[in-house]
């Protein structure tokens, strides 16, 4: 049974908390937050940690056709969106529930995707958070697109494509690659490496440490330690400044670990052994910003459970919205597929309504 | 109040159909919360713990462990309210295979509606076909399909609506109005001709009939199958298109004082079939009168045959035979001028056509292979094809293929005519009236039984002395009918 | 006021006026820039627009089109270039994935309004992949719109339509008729980017085309002329949508129709035009609907291409046939 990489094999992970919750330094990245924003950092995982659940107990309740968990790479994507600014544009793959909390996007709409009833029920624009993309890696060249963009209209701002180490190997993330770095393009290309792409492990997709191949693309690449919040936050902010100021782009490996299967229908015990999970359960990114707030005094019992009581919260939300996400009607599936319209659809359209009235029970 | 809710079990991301109950996590009477672990259940491959839909008490569990349930049905009842008065509602029973499938707008049959048959195993049985679980990475995994049609509306009149348009890719139904079907609606773009699909084409080129001249029955004008056959077979299909037989009674119209008739179907067919033949081959005509009183005595002692007894025997019957043993004498006669192959194709075989008047207008009828028929069997032809002709309901096929023609001026009183050739064939024959005439007689004055007979010919192909000696055989052989045995 | 241009000269005109109309219109593509095309298409507008907005890309079809995606997204109407047919193949999973459906998957809130301009087609004595029709597989792909232009003065025009649309719109150039020359007035009112066109009217036969094969079929028009047949010549222009009511009613006039293109015939447009025409005017065809195309192999080597492609001959033969009929 192949084993992923360990981190102690590796140089340069950065690395700000411990997953005991101890503090430590970094000689390049360095975080300075006041208690409120350890809090909210800490509710942030909370909270993210609780959508993920919801959203599986829901797929296990028949209320989801599907569901992608983030379980244990919450720190990840909240390290990186709560770096993303109100300027700034993340293009997602189909895992970033995390990354959509923080832009702000509401995490029911995250689920009409899953349950089949829509395609992405948020408005991109809305927010700075594209739709989610399914097909690997693709999205990687849609930001870098967006950040030439950003810099043919002189805007402040940058841009972040989240990516996992499967999409590393494929060709459209390599393209971008090459084109964020002859372009000097602002992105951030942010790939959580979470061990395994489905059932292929990281080996299989590269023969060195991912964030070394950056170079090899003529920019820096940095590995962080991506089950610590703290350490994320500050390389991301790093890198999303370096990308502002016109210094090109940056890779960033948030190394962490996929907890969960790769979507609810994945059966991982196929693949891996229990005593992998068992190892990463130590670092937990949850409970190592826990024991640091309680140990420190940041945050107390009452904070702790407030924070719980918000969960629950969130998660009634949740499940109520789930659950009124009604089917479309039938004929919106003409909808939409031409800003200028089709005679053709409309015909189509026609005939299908036609079709529909002609049966038994149905409204004319 | 007790609020009960059904918990079914549901289609686990993986094309489930049934799972097995491994392990109850909670027995009832237990008060439980929301996604607490309620039971496993075995899937293809793995054991999958089900959070619990509500919070409240469990009242029932329908199973036992080692049973296989079906995907939909309860498996778990809870008493959401176990205290308190009855609630307004709560939280909504989940739905259960409800996540949408974008292909499949229909409802769906419950699982439970299809046919089981037994199984190996205990439980309830499989359902058939479900014995391979699909895993399915990416969504809720195929469903099963319909088994059934879904019931249609009954429409009493042409309902299909707003159908303005083109016809629909899919036919409608024949319970959908009549006029829905091949609703061939909509206003026409363009100018258009005929409007006939290809098989009816097809027929109407077998069958010789031109779709320009038809107006047609079927939906929107349409040129019909029926109205094909109509046409060929002479039936009044529609009084417009009846330009056939010429009518007795003139309708002038008073400002006029004119009448226009168009000229359609068979006329116009025999019109340029005739100018056609007129202008293509050089017509001679070559006459001659003969005593046919041997022959008219011929006809009597036939018609008093028995053999004879059932045929209607007339003169022409004995021209007939006349000229087809003429013609086995003067074989070129009976041939045609293969101008595009630059060929004269004589035959072996006579397809002897008789002209007869029938309500649709002047056709000519043939008799195929007329040479291998013995008398009797001729006689029955030649009535057959009169009475068919005068039916009106001569087929095509024996308009076909004709190689020599005979047509009686008799029957109109007339003595001879300069017949027109049929088409494609080189000679024929008119046959006059016979009547009592003074003849002179082995050297005496008689009253004989005389007539006329004319034969033109194409000239390309006969020259006069052919001609001549061909119709001096027909007209010796009526003259003196011991020659048929002669010639035989 | 008109010119004289050739086909390839119209495109640069209206790529020209349309980087003139709109700021936010830009060019990209391999060998756009400095070198102005490898057909001379974009010449002279990185010198006149700059280096930002008719940009020299990396070798890399995927992200030519995936960068578009993002650039228009940010508000921009990139003009893409694919160099040539065989060379859109690495760029077809962002065409048909992302661009073709993010309109719809996005409830309308994302519009695409790019451009990819693709030289196609055959008879320019080439190696390989450098003479392919690939219009099907996108006229197959609903959210895509495709074009084609057939002459200069059409050039001009679409290529300018083509980019104010909000749809995203593959744009297909004749590359053999790059040389064709046309008087093109840029004062004119142009047709509708959508419409067909009856570019020879007739009664005898219809003969429905676009691209490379428009000025075949008028040859082989005015060569039936001379044996008595009289030959009407559709022009399609817009490939997905089809203007139908064009089409139907050149086929309802004259009640025989044949498809001219040079893509291979399985399953190519040809056959969906077949299908079309036959079910709307199954009354009125005197004939089948006959395709003259490509055969249903790969692009022959260019000595016997001539042999592949539908000619006059072969065209003028499928007219006897539908004639005969």
């Amino acid at each position: 049974m192949p084993q992923s990489v360990q981190p102690s094999e590796g140089p340069e992970l950065v690395q700000l908390l411990t997953p005991e919750g101890e503090r430590v330094e970094h000689p390049d990245y360095s975080i300075d937050l006041t208690d409120d924003e350890y809090r909210g950092l800490y509710r942030d995982l909370v909270l993210v940690r609780r959508i993920d659940t919801e959203a599986t107990a829901l797929q296990r309740q028949g209320e989801l056709g599907l569901w992608a968990s983030l379980l244990g790479q919450e720190a990840a994507q909240v390290g990186a969106g709560r770096a993303l600014t109100g300027n700034d544009f993340a293009f997602p793959t189909y895992r970033e529930h995390g990354v959509a909390y923080c832009k702000g996007v509401d995490p029911v709409t995250l689920l009409g995707l899953f349950r089949g009833v829509n395609q992405g029920g948020w408005n991109p624009h809305d927010k700075g958070f594209q739709l989610y993309t399914i097909v690997i890696g693709s999205q990687t060249l849609h930001a870098t697109g967006y950040a030439m963009g950003l810099q043919r209209d002189g805007a402040d701002g940058a841009v972040m494509a989240f990516f996992g180490d499967g999409a590393s190997s494929q060709g459209d993330v390599n393209e971008a690659f090459v084109w964020s770095s002859v372009f000097q393009a602002p992105v951030v290309f942010f790939c959580q490496n979470n061990q395994w792409a489905i059932s292929e492990p990281l080996e299989r997709q590269s023969r060195i440490p991912l964030y070394e191949r950056a170079k090899g693309f003529g920019f820096p690449g940095v590995r962080v330690d991506g089950n610590d919040v703290l350490a994320v936050l500050a390389v991301a902010r790093a890198a999303l400044e370096r990308a502002r100021e016109g210094s090109g782009p940056t890779l960033i490996e948030a190394y962490t670990y996929r907890m969960g299967p790769h979507t609810t229908s994945d059966d991982p015990t196929r693949y891996r052994l229990a005593a992998e999970l068992e190892t990463w359960k130590l670092k937990d990114p949850i409970e190592r910003m826990k024991a640091y707030l309680s140990r420190t005094g940041i945050a107390d019992h009452d904070f702790i459970e407030q924070v719980d009581k918000d969960a629950d919260e969130l998660a009634a939300h949740i499940r109520a919205g789930c659950l009124a996400l009604d089917d479309p009607d039938p004929l919106t599936l003409f909808d939409n597929v031409y800003a200028g319209g089709s005679s053709l659809l409309d015909e189509e359209r026609e005939q299908l309504a036609a079709y529909l009235s002609s049966f038994e029970g149905a409204h004319s | 109040m007790p609020t009960f809710k059904d918990f079914k079990l549901p289609d686990l991301g993986e094309g489930l159909t049934e799972g097995e109950i491994l392990k109850w996590l909670v027995s009832p009477g237990d008060e439980v919360k929301l996604n607490q672990p309620i039971v496993e259940v075995e899937t293809a491959k793995a054991a999958v713990e089900i959070p619990s839909p509500y919070a409240g008490l469990v009242t029932t569990l329908h199973h036992g462990e080692g049973d296989t349930v079906d995907v939909g049905s309860p498996i778990i009842t809870f008493d959401v309210d176990p205290g308190g008065a009855a609630t307004d509602g709560g939280v909504a029973a989940p739905a259960q295979t409800k996540v949408a499938a974008a292909a499949d707008m229909v409802p769906q049959i419950s699982e439970t509606q299809i046919p089981h048959e037994p199984g190996l195993v205990g439980g309830p049985a499989p359902k058939a076909g479900t014995e391979e679980k699909i895993e399915v990475l990416v969504g809720s995994g195929p469903k099963s399909g319909k088994l059934t049609r879904r019931p249609r509306k009954q429409v009493a009149g042409a309902v299909v609506s707003s159908v303005q348009r083109p016809p629909a890719p899919a036919p409608q139904p024949a319970r959908v109005s009549a006029a829905a079907v091949g609703a061939h609606a909509e206003q026409v773009v363009g100018e258009v001709h005929v409007l006939a699909k290809p098989p009816v084409r097809k027929l109407a080129r077998d069958l010789g009939v031109d779709l320009r001249l038809l107006t047609g029955t079927g939906p929107q004008g349409t040129i019909t199958r029926a109205d094909v056959e109509a046409a060929s077979n002479g039936a009044a299909a529609e009084p417009a298109a009846a330009a056939a037989a010429p009518s007795r009674t003139i309708d002038f119209d008073p400002a006029t004082r004119e009448q226009r008739i168009p000229i359609k179907g068979v006329r116009k067919q025999m019109a340029a079939a005739m100018v056609a033949s007129a202008y293509s081959a050089p017509h001679v005509t070559i006459f001659t009168t003969i005593d046919v009183t041997a022959a008219m005595e011929f006809v009597d002692r036939l018609r008093a045959n028995r053999e004879f007894a059932d045929v209607r025997i007339s003169p022409l019957l004995v021209v007939a035979k006349a000229l087809l043993v003429a013609v086995r004498r003067n074989p070129l006669v009976n041939s045609t001028w293969d101008d595009a192959a630059q060929e004269i194709v004589v035959k072996d075989y006579v397809n002897l056509g008789i002209a007869a008047a029938t309500p649709r207008g002047l056709l000519v009828p043939n008799i195929k292979s007329a040479e291998s028929l013995s008398l009797l069997e001729l006689a029955r032809e030649l009535n057959q094809l009169v009475a068919t002709a005068r039916d009106g309901k001569t087929p095509p096929a024996d308009m076909a293929n004709g190689t020599i023609t005979i047509t009686n001026v008799g029957v109109f009183g007339m003595d001879n005519g300069t017949p027109i050739l049929n088409p494609g064939e080189s000679a024929i024959l008119c046959f006059g009236a016979v009547r009592d005439m003074p003849w002179v007689h082995e050297g005496q004055l008689a009253v004989r039984k005389v007539t006329q007979l004319s034969l033109s010919f194409d000239h390309r192909i006969v020259d006069g002395q052919l001609g001549s000696q061909f119709l001096a055989d027909i007209a010796a052989l009526l003259n003196d009918p011991a020659l048929f045995a002669a010639w035989s | 006021m008109s010119s004289t241009l050739t086909l390839g000269k119209a495109l640069n005109e209206g790529l020209r006026k349309a980087l003139e109309n709109d700021p936010k219109v830009l060019i990209m593509g391999e060998d756009v820039g400095r070198l102005g095309g490898v057909f001379r298409v974009t010449d002279g507008l990185q010198k006149d627009f700059g280096e930002d907005r008719v940009i020299d890309t990396p070798l890399a079809e995927s992200a030519i089109v995936g960068t578009a995606v993002g650039l228009a997204i940010r508000g921009f109407r990139p003009v893409c270039e694919i160099q040539f047919d065989g060379f859109v193949f690495p760029a077809f999973d962002q065409i048909v994935t992302q661009v073709a459906k993010m309109h719809y998957r996005s409830a309308g809130n994302v519009k695409l309004p790019i451009t990819i301009r693709i030289p196609f087609g055959g008879g320019i004595g080439a190696v390989e992949h450098h003479s392919e029709s690939p219009e099907s597989y996108f006229c197959h792909t609903p959210g895509l719109k495709v074009v084609a232009c057939s002459n200069a003065v059409d050039a001009y025009w679409m290529i300018q339509q083509a980019i104010e649309s909000d749809d995203p719109i593959v744009f297909f150039e004749p590359k053999r008729r790059y040389w064709d020359k046309a008087d093109v007035d840029p004062s004119a009112t142009p047709k509708s980017l959508w419409d067909a066109e009856v570019v020879r009217s007739g009664s005898d036969v219809t003969l429905i085309t676009y691209g490379p094969s428009v000025k075949v079929c008028l040859e082989a028009a005015a060569a039936a002329e001379t044996e008595g047949r009289d030959i009407e010549v559709v022009d399609l222009r817009s490939l997905s949508p089809i203007d139908w009511d064009t089409v139907l009613t050149s086929v309802r006039k004259t009640q025989r129709a044949i498809v001219v293109s040079e893509a291979p015939v399985y399953a190519s447009l040809a056959s969906e035009v077949a299908a079309r025409i036959s079910e709307k005017c199954f009354y009125e065809l005197e004939s089948p609907v006959l395709r003259v195309c490509g055969f249903s192999t790969p692009y022959p080597t260019s000595r016997i291409e001539e042999d592949y492609l539908p000619d006059l001959d072969r065209i003028l033969d499928a007219v006897d046939r539908t004639l005969a009929f």
